[in-house]
């Protein structure tokens, strides 16, 4: 059964693609649209048949079988929301009907290569899925052919070739060592392995991962591909795509394969901590809108890894649900800063103020996102946040605690600083007619805003749901 | 030095000539040798199968597309490719460097020599490998294409309206 | 009678704020019902839960944090208070806000309040308490920003200070969880010894910031001036004191175990000293209405940190006395100060006087609670004072010393204030003032009259509502109602008192007036200059703390440059030497971070293989 998540999307984008008539291209949208809320419903009643019903012939077609636990159905719900999102705001975005039906082909290939990154069990096939979630990504950026998009894409490709490069690398070693590519057998085959060919492949494998996941001092490709590329892609990309691609990668492969060894933890707690710190002082010199939300974006993957590091199921819960969050808001916020961008012709924040009075529900929406990302209660962020500071404290990481909370701090000033730049103050010249966008795009800032008003209110039920089920992953 | 070890430096300085090369014809046949050492060691460990679809695709399919595709273009004037050769060395000092590094290091890292694969290749077809086994790999490499293909459509299809 | 009663009234207020907030903006008069029937009835169901004991748990979060309210006679007392203030304060506000734009929220962000306060309250749970009192740094942020052009940035600044304590009470609790095993405040026992201490230090930080104590006070007078005026005379004068100081007790008593010769006791009883001496000179010198009374809010907290921080049985009882008896008179004087702001248009000294005739009723009801304040007898405010008096004396003269120098300036300031404002000669543009309407009225006279009620009567409050909060330990079976028994202190008191009144005519005889009455002090060699920095905002900790920010930030962006610098100038200074056009700057950059990225990798493969293997 879980195939058809893979199968059902390529099959409509090869009918999609038929020469057969205009109205294909009017119904690819609906076709996404149902594709993704079926994702996301299935993921959320995931105790409904779906998930454990047989269907012989598509289930023979796959021999290799799936991992389908609560990380996957949270990674479900994440891709689903954010292609969701990005999906309704290119059709605002886009005016061309031929634009936006290249486009929504590919985020439907990147959907694909994220349900399959989230759902395999083989690192061969985990390498497959990166790299069409990585090409559907290059063209994506690339989209309007200008100069900062092509720019933005050639980084993030020289930078994911050298991320290609060391996994295979990795991958050659663990089928040395192991003779197999299942999670199981390479974890299992690590203990009794050579340990410096062990280590080697380790290690190169989370440089790998740290690239795409954008960890300091691997995220160079980062600022300027989410800067460059156009709005919906930003949201896609800053979402979900390099937290699935890196993070989520990173949580499954250490707990199935790895193991969460002590070196291990310690370097994901160093270069998560780093990657707080460093993305948070970036954040505060921006001036440019975008390029401030894709630094926060990496000071927020570091609290994702720092809480992954500490390896127990508390700071793993912690993790994806930050991850989770983080989806969210960062969405919302992308949403928002496009929608600026494309009122104001600008992301200079400079030039921008007072816009509260001319976009009333942008403003409140992002004052909810960055209130949530800062981690101010009830909402999510503050819930995510807190677990990973429990878990760092229960570790006994108390320089790592500390240092969390206190960037947390950093995180209100840089949004603070934004806030009032943006929406507060008076009203900058030339910005008198300014207007509230279309209702489809207020429709996403205002239902993402109330998914994480929501999520912090009925935190009790997601955790018990959804986040505790979690540390089956860490029982081997 | 046995012979391995051997062709892996060539093909390295024929894989650096690649990147420094001062014109894209010359890039392009650093880019077939090294793919045609390749071959061999392939073929020294044992896969002749690999080693049959790397000569053929990676050495001879891709080097005929990049030539033709060369040639199509406008080639560099000689004051150009001068202007081109002054700084290489200097804009790629650092490869070579990185290389040497690597190698220091790798050769400090008491590896083993004799270290026996876990998995015999010997026993399995590749065919069973490929269409019984890892359907799902074969299937991503359809996406992939058709991934290919957008992109082209979408990147290069309005290039020959531009000026 | 079921323990679930207790989710009712947190859950009430909650529920009124959001009816509020669904309420169109036309529905004239509903708002003000709504939210009136919410705080009778909540105040109903305190009242009834008066003097008994519940304890109501469900799992909530797992981990140890669950749901768990207690109700005992200290949490039932301070509920029964905030239902009160609550009720009272929005008696007052129906007639003060009444067509006011921001109405409808400021009625929806009090309610919630009540609600969050409540909740606190009752919390057994420190995980829970700290959902709630989060919570009320929004509130506050909302009810601060509804005011006029400032506000917004005052409610930022009140935002950060309180948000940045709210952190080391998060601290303080992660400690203390640890160190106890449990988040249960009632199974909790932690000695003052190394990580404890800091652990205690951490969440007495966050306790009395929100009181507003000293250094984390500066806030609280720009929001006199800014936000509502409903706002101070409900949040910094009465409610925030009750949840700060209800909060402090039960760590020093409960969770810690405090004994006197602990060294945080002396830390506590030097905050609560500073606090009452610096605020009170500061609200001797102001010539607004609001701002003075803003700055005593502050002082009086001092009196209660005070008494707190002794450990003595005397000491306590008198601090949780002040704490009612200051939740009284100074959320009544706030709201004489509102009664004159809507009359007259202004709270600036200068602009009134004189119109203590023409509002008899307000005045009369200034009158009492100005005594009150400063403490004359036989007002409720002598006696926690004499109270706290006593337990500081018993601790060190220099804690007594400044207690009484408090007393006297208070005093002055308050002579001072009732001069200025209400007596002296009636200026012309106050010819149109007319006492306020009943609703604003009703709730200063029943605080009046409960200020006389608890100082004649005082055995009432001190033997049903303080001594029962506190556990029989403590108290070694003393009662300490009637009038004080140390009559040398009385005597003191009085002497002081009468030297203020002596000092305030010598002021009045040497200016003129009642504004200028305690120019001496403030014009005094060396004071001045004090005072001339003071008021520019340079002792101002929050302003000290921006300067030290911006410095800092100063020097990230040279750092941040400098990083700049070694990604575009360096770095492509090593890839094409040191002539470069600023194209290939740009386009040269991505090398940079494959060799960033090389670089990382080989660290951690070096690190990997030496940990690992």
């Amino acid at each position: 059964m879980p195939s058809l998540i893979i199968l059902v999307p390529l099959l409509g984008l090869i009918i999609l693609n038929m020469p057969i008539g205009n109205f294909m291209r009017r119904g690819a949208f609906w076709f996404a649209i149902a594709l993704f809320s079926a994702q996301v419903l299935l993921a959320v009643f995931h105790h409904s048949l779906a998930w454990t019903g047989k269907l012989p012939p598509v289930d023979a077609l796959f021999k290799v079988g799936f991992t389908i636990d609560h990380l996957t159905f949270i990674m479900f719900i994440c891709i689903g929301l954010v292609s969701f999102s990005s999906l309704l705001v290119a059709r605002h975005a886009m005016g061309d009907e031929g634009e936006l039906f290249k486009f929504i082909n590919l985020l439907i290939i990147a959907s694909v290569g994220m349900s399959g990154i989230v759902m395999v069990k083989d690192i061969f096939s985990l390498y497959i899925f990166l790299e069409i979630t990585s090409i559907a990504s290059f063209i994506l950026i690339a989209f309007r052919k200008d100069v900062y998009g092509l720019e933005g894409a050639f980084k993030y490709l020289v930078l994911s070739a050298v991320a290609t490069i060391l996994m295979l690398t990795s991958i050659a070693l663990f089928i040395l060592v192991s003779g197999d590519t299942s999670f199981s057998t390479i974890g299992a085959s690590l203990q009794s392995g050579n340990r410096v060919i062990v280590m080697l492949a380790i290690g190169i494998f989370i440089c790998g991962l740290f690239i795409k996941g954008g960890v300091v001092p691997f995220h160079g490709w980062l600022p300027d591909a989410y800067m460059s590329a156009p709005a919906p892609v930003s949201i896609l990309l800053a979402g979900i795509i390099t937290k699935a691609a890196g993070i989520y990668t990173l949580i499954r492969i250490t707990s199935a394969v790895f193991g969460f060894i002590e070196p291990v933890k310690a370097i994901l707690m160093l270069a998560g901590t780093v990657s707080i710190l460093f993305g948070a002082f970036a954040a505060l010199g921006q001036n440019d809108f975008k390029r401030m939300l894709a630094y926060s974006s990496i000071s927020q993957i570091g609290y994702i890894v720092l809480g992954a590091g500490t390896g127990t199921a508390l700071g793993i819960a912690g993790a994806v649900f930050h991850l989770f969050n983080h989806s969210v808001f960062k969405s919302l916020l992308f949403v928002n800063a496009s929608a600026v961008e494309k009122e104001l012709k600008t992301n200079d924040m400079n030039r921008m103020g007072g816009l509260s009075y001319r976009m009333p529900i942008t403003s409140a929406t992002s004052m909810v996102g960055f209130l949530s990302t800062c981690g101010i209660p009830p909402l999510s962020g503050f819930w995510s946040k807190l677990l990973i500071l429990i878990a760092l404290w229960q570790t006994g990481h108390f320089a790592y605690a500390t240092i969390a909370v206190l960037a947390s701090v950093l995180t209100l000033a840089y949004f603070l600083m934004m806030q009032r730049k943006v929406f507060f103050g008076k009203l900058a010249l030339g910005l008198e007619n300014v207007k509230e966008r279309g209702a489809g795009i207020m429709f996403v800032s205002i239902a993402l805003a109330f998914i994480t008003i929501g999520a912090g209110i009925f935190f009790p039920v997601i955790y018990n749901n959804f986040l505790l089920p979690i540390k089956e992953i860490l029982v081997k | 030095m046995n012979l391995n070890i051997f062709l892996l430096v060539i093909m390295t300085l024929a894989a650096l000539w690649t990147v420094m090369a001062r014109s894209l014809l010359k890039a392009t046949m650093g880019l077939a040798i090294t793919s045609a050492i390749l071959t061999i060691l392939i073929f020294r460990m044992a896969s002749p199968l690999a080693a049959v679809f790397e000569l053929s695709v990676c050495t001879g399919l891709i080097t005929v597309v990049f030539v033709s595709t060369i040639s199509m273009t406008k080639p560099l004037t000689h004051k150009e490719i001068i202007e081109a050769s002054k700084d290489r060395l200097k804009r790629f000092w650092y490869l070579p460097v990185i290389m040497i590094l690597a190698a220091i290091g790798l050769c400090f890292l008491k590896i083993p020599g004799d270290i026996k694969p876990a998995l015999s290749t010997g026993t399995m077809d590749v065919r069973n490998v490929l269409w019984n086994l890892r359907q799902l790999d074969m299937f991503g490499q359809v996406i992939i294409i058709i991934a290919g293909a957008l992109g082209v459509a979408i990147l290069f299809k309005e290039r020959k309206d531009e000026p | 009678m079921s323990d679930n009663i207790l989710i009712l009234p947190i859950l009430i207020p909650l529920a009124a704020g959001l009816a509020i907030l669904a309420t169109p903006k036309k529905w004239r008069g509903v708002k003000e019902a709504i939210a009136l029937l919410a705080t009778l009835a909540s105040l109903g169901i305190t009242l009834l839960l008066f003097g008994k004991s519940l304890f109501y748990s469900i799992p909530w979060a797992g981990f140890g944090i669950s749901f768990s309210l207690r109700l005992y006679p200290f949490s039932a007392f301070i509920i029964a208070a905030t239902a009160i203030f609550g009720f009272l304060t929005v008696l007052y506000s129906s007639s003060f806000l009444f067509k006011k734009d921001y109405a409808k929220l400021f009625y929806a962000y009090l309610l919630v309040s009540l609600s969050f306060i409540t909740g606190a309250t009752l919390s057994d749970n420190l995980i829970l308490l700290l959902f709630f009192w989060e919570g009320l740094l929004v509130t506050l942020f909302g009810m601060i920003a509804l005011g006029n052009k400032g506000a917004f940035k005052t409610a930022t600044k009140a935002f950060i200070i309180v948000g940045l304590c709210d952190v080391c009470l998060m601290v303080g609790i992660a400690i203390a969880g640890h160190m106890s095993g449990t988040f249960e405040m009632s199974k909790m026992n932690i000695p003052i010894m190394g990580v404890g201490g800091i652990a205690f230090l951490l969440m007495m930080i966050g306790a009395i910031a929100k009181g507003g104590s000293m250094p984390f006070h500066s806030w609280i007078p720009d929001a006199a001036i800014d936000a509502p005026l409903p706002f101070m005379a409900i949040f910094p004068a009465a409610l925030e004191k009750l949840l700060s100081i209800y909060f402090l007790a039960r760590i020093s008593l409960d969770i810690f175990k405090m004994a006197p010769e602990s060294w945080l006791s002396y830390t506590l009883m030097t905050i609560g000293a500073i606090t009452i001496v610096f605020a009170v000179m500061m609200a001797l010198v102001q010539k607004d209405f609001k701002r003075l009374l803003s700055y005593h809010a502050i002082s009086q907290l001092g009196y209660m940190i005070l008494g707190i921080g002794t450990l003595v049985p005397a000491g306590i009882v008198g601090g949780l006395f002040h704490m009612v008896n200051n939740a009284m008179y100074k959320s009544c004087l706030f709201m004489t100060g509102g009664a004159v702001e809507k009359e007259a248009g202004t709270t600036d000294l200068a602009k009134l006087g004189g119109i203590g005739t023409r509002m008899p009723v307000t005045f009369a009801c200034f009158i009492i609670t100005a005594l009150a304040i400063s403490g004359v007898p036989p007002f409720n405010g002598f006696f926690s004072k004499e109270l706290v008096y006593d337990g500081a004396l018993e601790r060190g003269f220099i804690f007594y010393l400044a207690a009484v120098v408090g007393s006297f300036f208070t005093a002055a300031s308050f002579l001072k204030l009732g001069h200025a404002a209400f007596m002296g000669k009636l200026q012309e543009r106050n010819r149109g003032v007319r006492e306020v309407a009943w609703p604003m009225l009703i709730p200063m006279i029943v605080i009046a009259l409960g200020c006389i009620l608890f100082g004649i009567f005082n055995a009432f409050p001190l033997n049903h509502l303080i001594q029962p909060s506190i556990s029989e330990t403590r108290l070694h079976g003393e009662s300490f109602a009637g009038f004080p028994t140390n009559m040398t202190l009385v005597i003191v008191t009085v002497v002081v008192l009468v030297g203020a009144l002596l000092n305030h005519l010598y002021g009045v005889k040497k200016t003129g007036n009642g504004l200028g009455a305690v120019d001496h002090i403030h014009y005094a060699p060396g004071l001045s200059w004090i005072y001339k920095k003071a008021e520019k905002g340079y002792l101002d900790p929050y302003n000290l703390w921006w300067g030290i920010i911006n410095v800092f930030s100063a020097v990230m962006s040279w750092i941040d440059k400098a990083i700049d610098w070694l990604y575009n100038d360096f770095a492509t200074g090593v890839a094409n030497g040191l002539a470069i056009t600023l194209k290939k700057l740009h386009t040269g950059s991505y090398k940079i971070y494959i060799l960033w990225s090389i670089a990382a990798a080989i660290a951690i493969l070096v690190f990997l293989l030496k940990a690992g293997a």
